[in-house]
């Protein structure tokens, strides 16, 4: 561990604070930025170089009982991209083997996310009664700042709250089972749709269509949440999977979801996969343009894009139907996965092929969305990883973000069959700045998750500094940044990994009326398979926010 | 302990079921009762009482002898790692760890056992689902060539819903549940066909001239693709040799089931935490099970025997419980240099080169354990011991650096 550090000379972009490539030290002294260093404090040389505040994910999947059910359908990923022990220096960590693929093993995960200079991830998918496995994974996750979202849009108990009008109860169970969780945030996914494939039903198909014999809706669970949420004042609005995934015509469905929530702030996630129009009997279009100017008209609304990159993916979710559907027009291999009354999963190994009408469209609306919003910090960069390409894809995508020639290079490859009507083919001519990265990159992100010491390079933000050589190759530039700090510690050292610090824990425990807890006993008693005493995680790393 | 101590919703590893809800009285310094265990469960907590010596060759030796003995051992390899039952995920995960450093061949009782269903899974995917969902929506529950009623005793009772229709397919000699509703027989030779013809049925389509007993397993899969939610329950663990296809087949029926309706395929497995084994493994490794380090990466190896890999071993070292490893792969021990590292491992007296015992995980020990829906539950030491086995791991673990550097 360094305590002092005074990183010189670089090109600073840090949005956060307002400078944008300004030429400035930035001070680092156990474990944070500081405005100062007495002289003589050891110095980083990083003239010529840009530095930026650490990377930060705001929706991935890389540390869930999900994503290891993933690991093990796809042996034949890892057996192709085998991961040696990292250099390390003596005396920093155990280096470990492991392996790639679009679902890596936990060691090779932090590697690879220090190595491409992201230090701060959330898993956005975490069954609440596989917390406890969440937690393991990401104790063996090395060098990143690490949590997780509860799934909560299916859960029985809330459904049962719903149905009875119970809308406080509701916010109590929410907070109780965050806090016994370990969990940083709230997940919705296919509100309503996921029981209703469950218990039969197969699926909602919009958000007022009742669950069978109940009276929630996904109307009624995204209300229920969003405002317990915010109710409860956590750093992170709900975050939304919408329902109808991947369905032609779900921007209908997307912006009603948008409207019910107006004026709620709300977190609408990989905002691709929701904005198609169409309809199954006159086919795909983009709807992206209809969806954007929603979401740059109401400051309230907060979304990260889930762009698809072409090349393999893992599609891994708690919407079980929408896997499902998958299952039956790729015919490829298929899990799925009824969890505990709370959620589910689904997994299906998939590609996106450039030469693929459906995948180009899915490609071109991403890449709408970041070029048609008008504000980076609300509109913030993710591949969904591993479902729209692997979080090693992001550079890539960057140099599309900045570089109009090589996106229209990439456009006139891709098929065209669908992009009939996309803002795409009307020459968008945007190129995203440095600073604008850094936004959608790690001050946006870091602002949207309410985690005040990331995403800036300000006194007192954690000192995750990355620090990239400049290359004319943009891609090439943000695969291999120069340094990575996590926490002052220099974690890559001229490009190479030679630290692997274990990361922090970021969860949070909101304060409930105890009254619940009868009420979830009994509920245990008469519904769950585990004791009531056995559901919290002990011993959750770090003190919660 | 005080005498007379109750603890409430202690975790059960006699079998997969991993029961949550025993009631443990301490008397002394011992179990003096495991309320609402089974007779398997009853077994697995005994006394609570484990030996704690620490043998080489047989004879009593000081920790420090006993793990620099096997760190000796383990550098001089060719290794194999093995990953018995009866530890927490928490030591699982150390071992891993161990063998990954050493370049060892990494394996656990999943080879022994579930590993068809695994590599079928790899192939296909799968469907299933937690138990509590098997207990909440499963009106029809298909036993397929199992009665859980002996290895699995309360599975019935924690997991499926009373009012089930219960149906049992008895494969030769493997039977289902004597109380069952109906029941249908198929010949072990006919396993395979059964399945398809089933899968075919489910799928509407229709197959001519089938003998009787086909036909009524086609009728069968008729009656369940018109259920409401079926469970299909297997042994992932059989005792008897079983159909080498029959854990595709039950995957692809199962699959397939969820086109008409809704149907999750529940995996039995034994107990000590079997499945976290397997958990830990994918997530360190990618790999479930038959991991090789030897060349500095994790490859994967379901192809090799276990007695493949212990005759390319010299060096064995066990982690978990002795008892735990079947009779041929400890045959397939002979001649190697073996340590064992768990619960009870001086019974193996001067047969193994290092005997160290450790606690018990959830006896014990805590830390977590996989039910074999591959949920984790917590595990709570409810009586003392003077070794855990993850920190005996890390003791051999820095003898072995120590030996490093010295070099």
């Amino acid at each position: 561990m360094t305590d002092r550090l005074r990183i010189t000379g670089g090109q600073v972009h840090d949005p956060a604070n307002g400078i944008d490539g300004e030429v400035r030290d930035i001070c680092v002294e156990n474990g944070r930025v500081v405005a100062r260093l007495p002289a003589g404090a050891p110095t980083l040389d990083a003239r010529g170089m840009v530095v930026m505040p650490g990377g930060v994910d705001i929706h991935s999947h890389f540390a869930s009982s999900s994503c290891n059910h993933a690991r093990r359908l796809i042996p034949e990923e890892h057996a192709a991209d085998p991961a040696a022990r990292p250099a390390l220096l003596d005396g920093e960590g155990v280096p470990r083997s492991g392996s790639g693929g679009t679902v890596p093993s936990t060691f090779t995960t932090g590697y690879r996310y220090a190595g491409l200079g992201y230090t701060t991830v959330f898993d956005a998918a975490v069954a609440p009664v596989m917390a406890r496995h969440s937690h393991a994974e990401m104790d063996d996750t090395p060098c990143v700042d690490a949590g997780f979202f509860a799934l909560l849009g299916n859960d029985e108990y809330l459904l049962r709250q719903i149905d009875a009008g119970e809308r406080d109860r509701a916010r109590d169970y929410v907070a109780w089972l965050i806090g016994a969780t370990g969990a940083y945030a709230v997940k919705i996914v296919n509100p309503g749709g996921v029981e209703a494939w469950k218990a039969g039903q197969r699926n909602l198909n919009d958000i007022d269509q009742p669950l069978q014999g109940r009276r929630a809706t996904a109307r009624a669970v995204l209300e229920t949440l969003a405002d317990a949420v915010n109710g409860l004042a956590l750093p992170h609005a709900t975050h939304i999977h919408c329902n109808n995934l991947g369905q032609p015509g779900n921007s209908t469905t997307t912006l009603a979801t948008m409207q019910a929530l107006a004026g709620r702030r709300a977190h609408f996630t990989h905002l691709q996969f929701h904005c198609y129009g169409g309809s199954d009997g006159t086919g795909w279009g983009s709807a992206a343009t209809r969806v954007m100017e929603y979401v740059n008209a109401h400051a309230e609304t907060s979304t990260d894009v889930g762009q698809v990159m072409f090349g393999p993916a893992a599609t891994i979710t708690a919407d079980g139907p929408v896997e499902f559907l998958l299952w039956q027009s790729s015919g490829r291999k298929w899990v799925n996965i009824d969890i505990e009354l709370e959620t589910g999963c689904g997994i299906v190994p998939y590609s996106y092929k450039e030469k693929a009408a459906v995948s180009a469209l899915q490609w071109g609306v991403g890449l709408e969305l970041f070029l048609l919003s008008n504000d980076p910090w609300r509109v913030v960069l993710s591949t969904d990883h591993p479902n729209g390409g692997s979080f090693l894809s992001y550079p890539r995508l960057i140099q599309l973000l900045m570089d109009r020639s090589a996106r229209d290079d990439a456009l006139k490859r891709v098929n065209q069959r669908l992009l009939a009507g996309s803002a795409l083919l009307d020459g968008l001519a945007r190129e995203y700045t440095l600073n604008e990265i850094a936004i959608v990159t790690r001050a946006g992100p870091a602002r949207l998750l309410g985690l005040p010491h990331k995403g800036h390079l300000g006194p007192g933000a954690d000192a995750d500094v990355t620090i990239y050589a400049r290359n004319s190759d943009l891609a090439q530039m943000f695969a291999s940044p120069h340094y990575v700090l996590k926490a002052g510690c220099v974690v890559v050292d001229d490009g190479h990994l030679r630290r692997a610090p274990k990361g922090r824990r970021l969860h949070v425990r909101p304060g409930y009326d105890d009254a619940v807890i009868a009420d979830i006993r009994r509920y245990f008693a008469e519904c769950s398979t585990i004791q009531f005493e056995n559901y919290p995680v002990r011993d959750i790393p770090g003190d919660p926010r | 302990m005080s005498a007379g101590k109750r603890i409430g919703a202690v975790v059960c590893l006699g079998c997969g079921c991993t029961c949550d809800d025993i009631m443990v009285e301490i008397t002394g310094d011992r179990i003096g009762d495991a309320e609402r265990a089974c007779a398997l469960g009853r077994r697995w907590f005994g006394d609570g009482r484990l030996p704690a010596r620490i043998l080489v060759r047989g004879a009593d030796a000081t920790l420090e002898v006993a793990t620099a003995r096997i760190a000796a051992l383990l550098e001089a390899g060719p290794a194999l790692v093995y990953l018995a039952p009866g530890l927490s995920t928490e030591a699982q995960r150390a071992v891993i760890g161990l063998a990954d450093g050493l370049g060892a061949r990494l394996d656990s009782a999943t080879a022994d056992g579930p590993a068809p269903s695994i590599l079928a899974a790899q192939r296909r995917g799968r469907a299933t689902a937690t138990l509590a969902e098997l207990r909440r929506r499963a009106d029809l529950v298909v036993f397929w060539g199992v009665d859980p009623a002996e290895r699995y005793p309360r599975y019935r009772e924690r997991y499926i819903r009373p009012d089930a229709t219960i149906i049992a397919v008895d494969i030769g000699s493997m039977l289902g549940p004597a109380d069952a509703g109906e029941r249908i027989s198929v010949p072990p030779g006919s396993e395979a066909a059964a399945l398809g013809v089933m899968r075919a049925a489910v799928l509407g389509r229709t197959i001519p001239d089938l003998d009787a007993g086909l036909a009524r397993a086609a009728e069968l899969a008729g009656r369940m693709a018109h259920a409401h939610y079926v469970a299909i329950v297997h042994d992932a663990e059989p005792q008897a040799v079983a159909d080498p296809q029959r854990a595709e087949g039950l995957i692809g029926l199962a699959q397939a089931l969820n086109i008409p309706t809704r149907c999750a395929l529940s995996s039995l497995r034994g107990g000590g935490n079997r499945s976290g084994a397997d958990a830990a493994m994918t997530w360190q490794t990618g790999f479930p099970f038959a991991v090789d380090f030897g060349l500095g990466v994790p490859r994967y190896r379901p192809e090799e025997s276990l007695s493949e890999v212990c005759s390319a071993a010299s060096v064995v070292l066990v982690a978990g419980e002795l008892a735990g490893v079947s009779a041929a792969l400890s045959a397939a021990f002979s001649g190697r240099a073996v340590s064992v590292i768990g619960p009870r491992a001086s019974d193996a007296g001067p047969r193994v080169e290092v005997a160290i015992d450790t606690g018990m995980p959830g006896i014990n020990e805590g830390g977590t354990a996989y039910r074999l829906d591959d949920v984790p539950l917590p595990l709570t030491p409810i009586l003392a011991h003077p070794r855990a086995v993850a920190a005996v791991i890390d003791a051999v673990a820095a003898r072995l650096a120590a030996r490093t550097v010295a070099r």
